[in-house]
This record gives structure tokens, sequence and C-alpha cells, in this order.
């Protein structure tokens, strides 16, 4: 029997479908939390397929799709793809389990781990395609059910509002998405990776016409500032799993669209865009702190500094253009482009990591005091101990600090651009993290303030099937910053397969 | 046969009347609508370069990409119409700059 379209994808589908039936049944026999636990079983599954390629993909054979599948879907799982469909499928895991918890109060739970499912589908198929336009298919599988997602909680007017500006700006964005996809098709004739990086247009008014349309397309859903206003009112109105979904992973899937993108099609124009690349990181990681500066709303605060971590991962791809000045001499890489690309890289996976366990956390502290407003929650620290330990761990992480894994990426993103002669971009991240320390420190300050209001003196723990995945979670971050090795030679690995593919 | 530029310009035009229309009107469909325009100044532009990359030959390929997007264009709107009816429940409007409780 072939595949319908890879095995990870395979199982995903089978279970996005069969979740309506399970959760029908456990509905009827009053068990709400096996539907949950059967999305997890789905994805456990899923990750499985995915950690049997890892022999292959790590010998550096990326594993194809098999030829004449049924939907003739393309895909070519490398390293990079590898990474990223990991860290979608485990933070994926990691939201469901929680949403058992969180969503336990909610009606319509089949439909959200149906959707729940079909958003980490699209996700991972992004990260497995290895054409445009499959890539297209599942980039608005994500987008479609991360709509319905976003305003999953329909009685109350937020996630309303919020879901049409997030569909208006996301489907304009994948129109236009959808416009460069057809320029480059007219400039090519193809839409294939490794065709469009063995052969890479020339350098052209169209070309650069095209990336424009293909960065701006990407550029809504990575929240590249002046592109990110839907992201603050859809993150802090969608329910709390799915917020940590669309911060930890889905917005990283522009920065991978964009790094295979920069890295096939436009190698010939790529250092025409360092300017522009590295303008608008340091534009994004800046409003994204300044705007998190004046939030009192947790979860707005949370959404504010997604920005400004990808501006961080801006920096990455900008300094990573550099390599654009060697084409056609693949012996003469400049230095830092290699170091740049294994820091966003790192930076994406440690970014799940630390957003996710921030959200949830957040998410635990929310459901207990239902309320978002940082000033309501002081004191909490006291009655909720275990989340807020956590939560204090995730924010050191997207400070910085060592020896935590924010650290080990900041780092290595820092110390590229003063290998690439470009250091002010590596004093713009040195600054904006010490600017980002401002709204971090505030919220653990208000956590552990003494006085307490008479809602928090009656909160207690959250339940335990929310605080497992967090744990674990949290025990990763702290893995990744005191022992890096193992996760910085795969985000090498997947660098250099990025960076090999053009001219070979 | 009528000249490539033609077929870009209207495609060109077809985009930027899309980008007006998002840009300009208040009315909650209009927007879809104006996301609809966009999505088929792509695929004429597809449809255009199937039939001009070799001349005398129609790249299939370009058709069938055509085809499953308008299969998603359709999808995007059905959910923006459904939550256009909720919106509509909750303000009792389609006007979109009622909606501005959130500050963006």
């Amino acid at each position: 029997m072939t595949a319908l379209f890879i095995l990870p994808i395979d199982v995903l589908v089978l279970f996005t479908v069969l979740t309506p039936f399970v959760g029908w049944l456990a509905l009827r026999i009053k068990r709400k939390f096996l539907t949950g636990l059967f999305a997890a079983v789905g994805l456990i599954l899923s990750g499985a397929a995915l950690y049997n390629m890892y022999a292959g993909v790590s010998a550096g054979s990326p594993v194809l799709s098999a030829p004449y599948s049924p939907f003739s879907s393309f895909f070519r799982v490398d390293m990079l793809g590898f990474i990223m469909a990991a860290v979608f499928i485990g933070l994926g895991l990691a939201a469901t389990v929680y949403s058992i918890g969180y969503m336990e109060k909610d009606t319509g739970l089949p439909l959200y781990y149906t959707l729940l499912l079909a958003m980490i589908t699209g996700l991972v198929g992004v990260a497995f395609a290895a054409d445009l336009f499959t890539l297209y298919v599942f980039w608005e599988l994500m987008s479609v059910s991360s709509f319905v997602l976003v305003a999953f909680r329909k009685e109350t007017w937020e996630p309303i509002e919020a879901g049409f500006k997030y569909l208006v700006m996301s489907a304009a964005a994948s129109a236009t998405l959808l416009f460069g996809l057809a320029l480059l098709y007219g400039l090519t004739g193809t839409l294939n990776f490794e065709a469009l990086a063995s052969s890479p247009p020339t350098a052209n008014a169209w070309l650069f016409i095209t990336s424009i349309f293909i960065l701006v397309g990407f550029g809504v859903k990575a929240t590249i500032v002046p592109l990110h206003t839907w992201l603050p009112d859809a993150h802090s109105a969608a329910p709390t799993p799915i917020s940590a979904l669309l911060s930890g992973i889905v917005i990283e899937t522009g920065v991978y669209a964009l790094l295979r993108t920069y890295f096939t099609a436009f190698l010939s124009i790529q250092t025409q865009w360092f300017g522009i690349l590295a303008v608008l990181s340091i534009l994004t990681m800046t409003v994204g702190n300044l705007m998190a500066l004046l939030q009192t709303d947790v979860k707005r605060l949370l959404a504010y500094s997604s920005i400004a971590q990808v501006g961080y991962m801006l920096v990455g791809l900008a300094v990573g253009t550099q390599a654009g000045l060697s084409v056609g001499l693949p012996s003469a890489l400049p230095a830092g482009v290699e170091t740049a690309l294994t820091g966003t890289i790192l930076h994406i996976i440690n970014h799940a990591l630390m957003k996710g366990v921030a959200f949830m956390c957040a998410g635990a502290i929310i459901l207990r005091l239902e309320s978002r407003n940082l000033g309501d929650m002081a004191g909490i620290a006291r009655k909720m101990p275990i989340t807020a330990t956590l939560f204090a761990v995730s924010l050191f992480a997207l400070v910085g600090m060592p020896p935590l894994n924010g650290f080990i990426s900041e780092l290595t993103l820092f110390t590229s651009t003063f290998q690439a002669n470009v250091g002010w971009l590596g004093v713009a991240i040195l600054l904006n993290s010490i600017l980002s320390a401002g709204y971090y420190l505030r919220v653990l300050r208000t956590l552990i303030q003494p006085s307490m209001s008479e809602a928090v003196s009656k909160a207690k723990e959250a339940p335990a099937v929310m605080l497992i995945p967090l744990v674990l979670m949290v025990a990763l971050i702290v893995l990744f910053g005191i022992y890096p090795q193992p996760v910085l030679k795969l985000a090498q690995q997947a660098a250099q397969e990025l960076l090999r593919i053009r001219g070979s | 046969m009528i000249d490539l530029s033609y077929y870009l310009g209207f495609a060109f035009s077809l985009y930027a009347i899309g980008i007006y229309c998002l840009a300009t009107k208040r009315n909650m469909i209009r927007l879809i609508l104006g996301v609809e325009i966009l999505v088929n100044a792509a695929n004429l532009t597809f449809i255009t370069f199937s039939a001009y990359a070799v001349p005398g030959f129609i790249d299939p390929l370009a058709h069938s990409i055509v085809i499953v997007s308008i299969g998603l264009a359709g999808s995007v709107s059905a959910v923006a119409l459904t939550i256009i009816v909720y919106a509509y429940k909750h303000y009792g409007t389609l006007d979109v700059t009622e909606l501005k409780r959130l500050k963006g």
C-alpha cells in the first residue's frame, strides 16, 4: 500500500478524520477527556513515524515521498524539515495534553481537537513540502484551521473580532503569496525547491518584484513589522493552548518558509535583500519589545514578545543572505553565514519551548483567576508555586539568561553578526534583550508580590494534567541550556544542508 | 495571439483592485470579495504563464494548481462567512469599523 502523503502526515490525517467520531462516542459515554487522549495518541504515533526517518535524515540522505502518490503531492524530508516537524509535533502534543485540563468546561471538544490535529497536519506538511505549491496547500490547511481555532469561543465578542481580523489579513497574505508563486512559475517554469536551487533564476527586476510578493505573503504569518497587527489580538483572544501553538510554531513557519525560499529561488538577489531584512529585523524586535512594555494583559504581553523573538530569528536570515556573495564559489562561504542560520534554526526550536511554556503557565493562572490582567495576578506565586516556578524559568530563558536555552541561541546569533562584520545587528539583539528584561521581570515581580487579592487567595494549583507537559518542557529548556551540543549539531547540519543545496 | 503583457497588466490591476477593496470597504462581505479578487489575480497569472511558457503548449501543472487554489479559496470564504454570521449576531451590523474594541 502506498502512502497517501508521507507516513507522519498520513497518521495525522487519519486521526484528524477519526477524531469527530471518537469525540461523539466519548460524549455518549460521558468521558470527554477521551477525545483529547485520542488526539494525543495520534500525535505520539506520528512522532514515532517521524523518528523512524531520523537515521536516514541524519545520515544526510533526505527521505522522499513515493512517486505517483494518490494526490501527487511531493515531499522531501531533510534535516531542516525534520527539526521543524519534530518541534511542531512535540509542542502540538504538549498543547493537546494541556488542553485536556484547560478546555474541560468548553463544549464542542470534538471540533476543537479535530481542528488542532488539522493545524498540526498543515504545519508538518509545510515542513516537509518539496515544492512551493504543496507548501501553499498545507499552509492554507494550517491557516484555515487556525482561523476557526482563534474564533473558537464564539459566544463572546473578542474571539470573533480577532478571528475576523486574522482571517482577512492572513487570507490576503496567502493570495499575495499565490500571486508571487505565479510570477515565480512564470519566470522559471517550476516551483520545486531543488530545481529552483540548481538553476536559480537570474537576477532581474521581475525576480525582485516576485520576492516582494513572497516576502509579504510569508511575512504576515511571520509577523514582520509592519505586518504584525493581527497577532496580539488573535493570540490573546484564542484559547491558551492555541495561543501557545500560534506563538510557538505557527509564526515560525513564516520564518521557515522565508529560509526555504531565500536559499533556493532568490539566491541571485539575496545580497540585495540583506539591508531590507536587517532593517526589518531591527524594526520587528524593537516594536515588539516596546509594545510589550506597555501591556497590562499578560497574553498580549507574551504575544508582543513573540514579535520581538521573530526579530531575532530574522537577524539570522539577514546575515544568512550574505551567502549570496559566494554564489558559484561553494568553497568560499562568507564567515558567519552558517552560524547565523544555525542560530535561527536553534532559536525556532528554543522559542517554541520557551513561549509554549510561558503561554501555558499564563493560561493555568488565567484558568484559576478568570482574568488576563497582570495586576490581578499579584501574589499568585504563593498559591500556585509550581506554575509560577515553571513560568519564571521560561521567562528567564526568554530574557536570554544563562544557563537556559534562550541564551545559547541568542549567543549564536550574536556571534554570527560579528563574524559577518555586521556587528550593529548583534548590538541590536543585545540592546533588545536588555529591553525585554524590563517586562519579563515585571511579570515575575507581580507574581511574587506579597499582597494578595481575594480571588488570588482562593486560587489553587493547576491540575496535574496541565503541569506534566509543562514540567517536561521546562526540563528540556534547562537541558538545552546546559548541554546544547546535540541540538546545536542538528541545527548546524540543517543549516549546512540549506547552504549546500545551492549550486549543487 | 494576444501579447503576454496585456494579461499581466490585467492581473496586476485585478490585484490593485483587490487591495483597494480591502483598504477602503467597510462591509465585511466586501472585504471577503476583495480577498477573492486577489486570489483570482493569482489564478489568472498562473493560467497565463501556463500558455506562454512554451509556444503552442499548455502546461497542465498550472491548471491543476489553479483548480486546487479555487477550492482553497472557497474554503477560506466559507470560514469567513461563518465568522461574519457570528459577528452579525453579536453586533447587529456588517460594518467592520464597528468592530473596533480591540486595540490592534
